[in-house]
């Protein structure tokens, strides 16, 4: 009710505002066009219940110009100078209000039907807004905490994973075959590295790393000595880092360098199967 | 010959108010037949609604628009009176303080405010007292 109110008193403003710029002002104060709205509200409302008051006063309803008229002459209006007053400006008509349309947007954004009303509610109350407002819908199962679930998942996860690998290790390292000829390569297997001698690892048990100095096939070492590309460098490399190592003997560096040697032939240029590379400090 | 023409012109005078008495109704009734190709500036609607407030609900439309256009009548005079007393000001202060200077194009753009409405409205009948701030 009182945004109606405010409605129509905003356009008595425009109304006033429309009237001065046809008397010839350019701005206005706003306190000034307050008064002028309150003062023609007030007007409005005096002379309908005047003439309203002149209308019942001679025993009828409907109003005619006489009790306007009436109602002029008792609020002390001037009318005589209407006509001419009508005749003379050309006053503005002020342009018809566009009825704003702001549910249509909402309507846009619409995802859904809207469900109906239940029964127990009156239907001029306003109807539910869009389903996915208030009703909440999971998007993914719940997951299963079952024991038996969860182990078993496990189990196939792992054999999946060893088997992955296996196979990878098959396409990207050296392969015997089960059968004599080469093409049908059905069930590969990986090719053991051999060291030499193969009794070594065996005669020298190492429960424990104490010393990596002391190791003879560190492979965080390798990896770091060893860039991916040049193959040449990586062998002189290792050789020098392997030449640190006091406590071998020639034998077992020629040994190490045997043993690393085959294992340097199946070193890899795809740089994306190689192995990562710290970030380079020096020459390094 | 002097006299009997002063009170032929008084008689005249009188009449001519008499008739004008009786017959006050009838050029508004005319007026009434050609209000309805004109729209005054205040909507049709908006005079209707504060009407209705009142109990005030006219069958026949073009009561409605004779209210409103006295309605702008009478904004439309205090405005030309306010108009007055501010060219009378902005003539004052120009003429005290220089002349020379063009300041009519700048004075072009006046400026209602409650000074200039105030004696307007007082010519009315109408005092206005508003704060000119709240605290």
């Amino acid at each position: 009710m009182e945004q109606q109110q405010n409605m129509y008193r905003k356009m008595l403003t425009v109304a006033i505002s429309s009237i001065l710029i046809e008397t010839g002002f350019d701005t206005v104060d706003k306190d000034v066009l307050g008064t002028l709205t309150e003062m023609l509200q007030c007007f409005l409302c005096e002379i309908g219940s005047v003439s309203k008051n002149y209308c019942e006063l001679s025993g009828r309803i409907e109003p005619v110009i006489a009790d306007v008229i009436l109602g002029f002459v008792e609020m002390g209006v001037d009318f005589s100078g209407l006509q001419q007053y009508v005749k003379g400006n050309k006053h503005t008509v002020l342009p018809p209000l566009q009825p704003q349309q702001p549910q249509k947007q909402m309507n846009m954004l619409q995802a859904g039907t809207k469900q109906s009303l239940p029964n127990h509610i009156p239907q001029h109350l306003p109807s539910f807004p869009d389903p996915h407002a208030y009703i909440r819908t999971p998007t993914h199962k719940q997951p299963v905490i079952d024991y038996e679930a969860i182990r078993e998942k496990y189990a196939v996860q792992k054999k999946d994973m060893e088997k992955a690998l296996t196979k990878f290790l098959c396409r990207t390292n050296p392969t015997h075959n089960l059968f004599d000829n080469e093409e049908a390569n059905i069930f590969p297997l990986i090719a053991c590295k051999p060291t030499f001698p193969p009794y070594l690892s065996a005669l020298l048990p190492q429960d424990q790393i104490f010393d990596p100095e002391d190791l003879e096939y560190d492979p965080k070492s390798q990896i770091q000595n060893q860039p991916a590309r040049k193959r040449i460098r990586s062998e002189s490399k290792h050789s020098d880092t392997k030449m640190q190592t006091d406590d071998e003997d020639e034998n077992q560096e020629g040994l190490n360098k045997g043993g690393e040697k085959e294992s340097l032939n199946w070193e890899i240029d795809n740089p994306y199967l190689a192995a990562t590379k710290l970030p380079s400090k020096g020459n390094d | 010959m002097n006299y009997s023409d002063k009170l032929n012109q008084v008689e005249n005078s009188n009449d001519d108010t008499d008739s004008q008495a009786q017959t006050l109704g009838q050029p508004l009734s005319d007026f009434l037949l050609q209000l309805e190709d004109y729209t005054p500036t205040v909507p049709d609607a908006v005079t209707a609604h504060f009407l209705h407030s009142s109990g005030f609900e006219p069958k026949d439309p073009r009561l409605l628009r004779l209210i409103s256009i006295a309605a702008q009548k009478f904004i439309s005079d205090i405005a030309n009176d306010a108009l007055q007393h501010c060219k009378m000001r902005s003539s004052n202060s120009s003429s005290s303080h220089s002349s020379s200077r063009s300041k009519g194009s700048k004075d072009r753009r006046y400026c209602l405010t409650m000074e200039d409405l105030t004696p307007a409205l007082a010519e009315f009948g109408i005092t206005i007292k508003k704060p000119h701030y709240y605290v």
